[in-house]
């Protein structure tokens, strides 16, 4: 496979809607040849050749649970300081519009980032990553979605199933792929890629580390990509939205990309 | 002419750095975008106070993250910044009050050297390493910034009225009462809405509400250097 000597690795969780941009954009970004671990997708060539590579950097993508680095860290989450939640809410719909990324602030806020959390959906994206991690980027995507568009649970089994066999997985593999989630197996990649993003420097997510040669440098929030472009000496080929990529790469389509269906629909097909 | 012109306020302190990185940023998109830069000297103690918020310096791994971060944004950003040896202390023990009294003394009385006089401050707290408590330190600053010894002196008495102390006071309620739980907060006022913003890494959103063009944080057309 590509031995690119520029690496990014991208920890992030759901439940955070930063994670949720931060991930859109690092993706536009990087090589489409290496998603969701380190080789060729099976999609096939057509998916291959339908996106420009924009950086030539490999993107690691990590499923991280993000309150075990609160935890870990001693952080406090934002959305228990008042004017912190209500800034989130307005910003947010800013950050929306601006990425052309459709998020949606869920109507019990406090209730789904604080008492509902991300442990189960988090846990199956981690069996994701050790059983198809090419598929991790479609199915994360499906769960951000589900709490982040369309403020649906992702708790559950069945929502998790839903939104597995929605990015394309059998009912058969997210079946098999759900049960694995109370193996240690999975247990402890999760808690290995928490650790692991701990002890980069992170408290909260999402996280970037990108690998230059013997060195590796940490970034923290969504909105450090314009400096990580500055990093990589790559702020010419920064892609900020959906709509300035695909105007790059795929002229025929529509110009501005704003639902749900159309951001899906724009990478799956 | 004026009336095309969209007000931005910036609520900063300058024992912010981040706050620093903002401001010279808007300095130099306040001569390329439309807009009419108010800039607003705050108390960011009394923001924290306020909102219940912490001072990221508080939490050790945000402290690290600080250091290694701004070190990028000094090159990103072209200003020259220099974190402090006793960085905790700065920023925690030692604090702003004075200052920022001074400066709001300047914005009430020679509104016009304002810009000049934070930045002085700033220089040395966030770039020389120096002490900005002392009433002689803030003497140097604002004579560097270009106030004469009598105006800086005459300033620096008024601090300890309760004309200034009440009006830094409002200015951070303000800033409270606009939702901020931190420094830089900018308020950008398009199209008779207000939207408020937190932090230096704002700015492009920033551009966008206004409608106006990005060009990172050193605009080329802009060629004068600190």
């Amino acid at each position: 496979m590509l031995n690119l000597p520029r690496k990014l690795e991208l920890f992030y969780d759901v439940l955070s809607p930063y994670s949720c941009l931060g991930f859109e954009v690092t993706l536009l970004s990087c090589s489409q040849e290496i998603k969701g671990g380190w080789d060729c997708p099976s999609d096939g060539s057509e998916v291959l050749c339908r996106y420009q590579n924009i950086w030539n950097i490999s993107l690691k993508l990590c499923p991280t649970f993000l309150v075990g680095i609160i935890k870990d860290s001693g952080n406090l989450r934002p959305v228990l300081v008042p004017q912190k939640q209500k800034y989130l809410r307005d910003e947010l719909q800013h950050l929306a519009e601006f990425y052309q990324v459709p998020l949606v602030i869920p109507r019990d806020l406090r209730g789904v980032i604080i008492d509902e959390g991300s442990l189960n959906a988090m846990r199956f994206l981690s069996s994701v990553e050790l059983e198809k991690p090419e598929m991790l980027e479609k199915v994360s995507r499906e769960l951000w979605v589900r709490i982040w568009s369309q403020d649906e649970d992702i708790t559950e089994p069945q929502s998790i199933q839903t939104a597995a066999e929605k990015a394309g997985l059998s009912e058969e593999q997210a079946k098999g792929l759900l049960e694995k989630c109370s193996t240690e197996e999975v247990k402890k990649k999760l808690r290995e890629n928490t650790d692991t993003a701990f002890r980069y420097g992170a408290f909260g997510l999402p996280t970037i580390v990108y690998h230059l040669h013997d060195k590796s440098h940490m970034l923290f929030g969504s909105d450090r990509m314009e400096l990580l472009a500055h990093l990589l000496g790559e702020l010419e080929t920064l892609c900020l939205t959906v709509v300035k990529t695909f105007l790059v790469s795929q002229p025929c389509l529509p110009a501005r990309i704003t639902t749900e269906e159309e951001i899906r629909g724009s990478r799956y097909s | 002419m004026a009336s095309l012109l969209r007000k931005v306020e910036l609520f900063y302190d300058v024992l912010s750095p981040y706050s620093w990185l903002c401001f010279e940023v808007l300095c130099r998109y306040q001569k390329i975008w439309k807009i009419n830069l108010h800039l607003r000297p705050t108390y960011i103690a009394g923001i924290m106070k306020s909102s219940g918020n912490k001072p990221p310096a508080l939490l050790p791994l945000k402290g690290k993250y600080m250091l290694m971060d701004l070190e990028y944004l000094r090159e990103f950003y072209q200003v020259p910044i220099q974190v402090p040896k006793d960085f905790f202390s700065v920023i925690l023990e030692k604090g702003s009050i004075t200052a920022m009294r001074f400066l709001t003394a300047i914005n009430m009385e020679n509104p016009e050297m304002l810009e000049k006089a934070s930045r002085e401050l700033w220089m040395r707290v966030w770039s020389r390493n120096e002490d900005i408590t002392e009433p002689q330190s803030i003497l140097a600053a604002a004579k560097k910034a270009g106030l004469s010894e009598e105006q800086a002196k005459g300033l620096l008495e008024k601090c300890s009225t309760d004309k200034v102390k009440n009006s830094l006071k409002e200015t951070t309620d303000v800033a409270f009462n606009y939702g901020a739980f931190g420094l830089p907060t900018v308020v950008v006022h398009v199209d008779n809405k207000s939207h408020m913003l937190f932090g230096s890494d704002r700015m492009e959103l920033l551009a966008h509400l206004l409608g106006e063009q990005w060009m990172g944080p050193v605009p080329s057309t802009v060629t004068s250097k600190l």
